[in-house]
């Protein structure tokens, strides 16, 4: 979800992807585990890397990666807009 | 620096090599981009010898969705075979607590402990046989990979497990020869030099027992081997789970018996001397039986999550 948010901005190598979800989500990913996550993303299609001549290979979301997040994003939406109504708490942005 | 750079090569080696070879150095420009050409952090190395390990797992099927059937199912069945393997050396300790334990029950109270015996038995002989039977279906397979050159692959393998095998059958030449010129007390614990090198004994039988499971599991996950014969060795590994199952619902039936008719038996006293069922050798079987099933069962879950996929058109 991290990932997918941060590449939805464009590509992005590990380092530059590691900082800016330190940034947005002020989480801190090591080098494993952020090593870890593109793996799987990888593996299921929802990120490609991009040829590059660079040690520092850039990747980007792809069409089932963008398909994911929207869900995502759609889910999270619902229970926001339903916790926000619950709380008496005006979220018009979100609609 | 050379240091740091030789120390960020040497955290690589706990990933896989397929995972290595595709993300390796990736992997080794990030982590100069966390620490600046300085050597990594105790917490970053720990995490990647953690996410390392994890690699490790997940490609050999033991994890996660993404592996194909024929994975899952090769995976489920090679951990059957290891929880199988962990399972003879319980057996083999069961087989040792429970000698001669008729002589010490009365004849009226002889029938449950015997039939359940006589089950862990039976069952042993069914599960060695079912075993005996993957090792059949994958001989054509194995032979075709010898014949491709995949030797090479597992020689070293093959090699370290017959030096074990050597060792542990020239020990238990040595060993007869000793036990002959002792009397029955002395071989049964009397002879306290005897008994630690029979304990010695049998930790290199178990060692060679896991080198050649290690051989197997290496070969049959290099192997390729067709949905029929992989379809094949997943019906065993749950049959051969069922065996530990039955083996170790009789080892316990077996342990309550005698622990209510003849419980001295159990702490090796005189007839009628303790009223004690506890056994520590019985108890680490048992144990070691039940871990055992745990992972036996979660290689069934892995092969049964693979059924689907596997059956054979």
């Amino acid at each position: 979800m991290l990932i997918l948010t941060s590449l939805a901005a464009g590509p992005k190598h590990g380092h530059a992807l590691a900082k800016d979800i330190e940034e947005f989500a002020g989480v801190c990913l090591g080098p494993g585990a952020l090593y870890g996550a593109i793996t799987r993303l990888e593996e299921r299609g929802l990120i490609e890397p991009l040829k590059t001549d660079d040690r520092r290979r850039p990747y980007r979301i792809t069409a089932t990666g963008s398909a994911a997040l929207a869900g995502v994003v759609a889910d999270m939406r619902q229970i926001a807009d339903v916790g926000a109504s619950r709380l008496g708490l005006t979220l018009g942005t979100l609609a | 620096m050379n240091g740091s750079k030789d120390e960020r090569a040497a955290l690589l080696r706990w990933y896989p090599p397929a995972w290595r070879e595709r993300y390796g150095e990736e992997l080794v420009v990030l982590m100069e981009d966390y620490s600046d050409e300085q050597r990594p952090t105790l917490k970053v190395k720990l995490s990647l010898v953690w996410a390392g390990l994890r690699e490790r797992v997940h490609e050999s099927g033991l994890v996660g969705v993404q592996p194909s059937p024929v994975e899952r199912a090769r995976a489920g069945s090679l951990l059957v075979l290891c929880a199988w393997t962990a399972f003879v050396l319980a057996g083999a300790s069961f087989s040792k607590a429970s000698e001669h334990f008729a002589q010490a029950l009365p004849v009226a109270s002889r029938a449950i402990p015997e039939g359940a015996f006589d089950v862990v038995v039976a069952l042993g002989i069914m599960g060695v046989t079912l075993v005996v039977l993957g090792a059949v279906a994958t001989f054509p397979a194995f032979v075709q990979f010898v014949r491709v050159g995949g030797w090479s692959s597992i020689r070293r393998y093959v090699l370290r497990a017959s030096v074990f095998t050597v060792v542990t059958v020239g020990a238990v030449i040595l060993l007869s020869v000793w036990a002959h010129h002792l009397n029955e007390f002395q071989r049964n614990g009397g002879d306290g030099l005897y008994s630690w090198v029979l304990a010695a004994w049998a930790l290199l039988a178990a060692a060679t027992l896991a080198q050649w499971t290690a051989a197997g599991v290496v070969a049959a996950r290099t192997i390729d081997l067709t949905r029929r014969v992989l379809h094949f060795e997943a019906i065993l590994a749950v049959a051969v789970a069922g065996t530990m199952v039955v083996i170790t619902a009789a080892t316990a039936l077996w342990w309550g018996a005698v622990a209510k008719d003849a419980p001295w038996f159990l702490e090796g006293t005189a007839s009628g001397t303790s009223p004690s069922p506890f056994n520590v050798q019985l108890a680490l079987t048992m144990a070691l039986m039940l871990v055992v099933l745990l992972v036996a069962a979660y290689g069934v879950v892995r092969v049964a999550h693979s059924w689907t996929g596997l059956r054979p058109a």
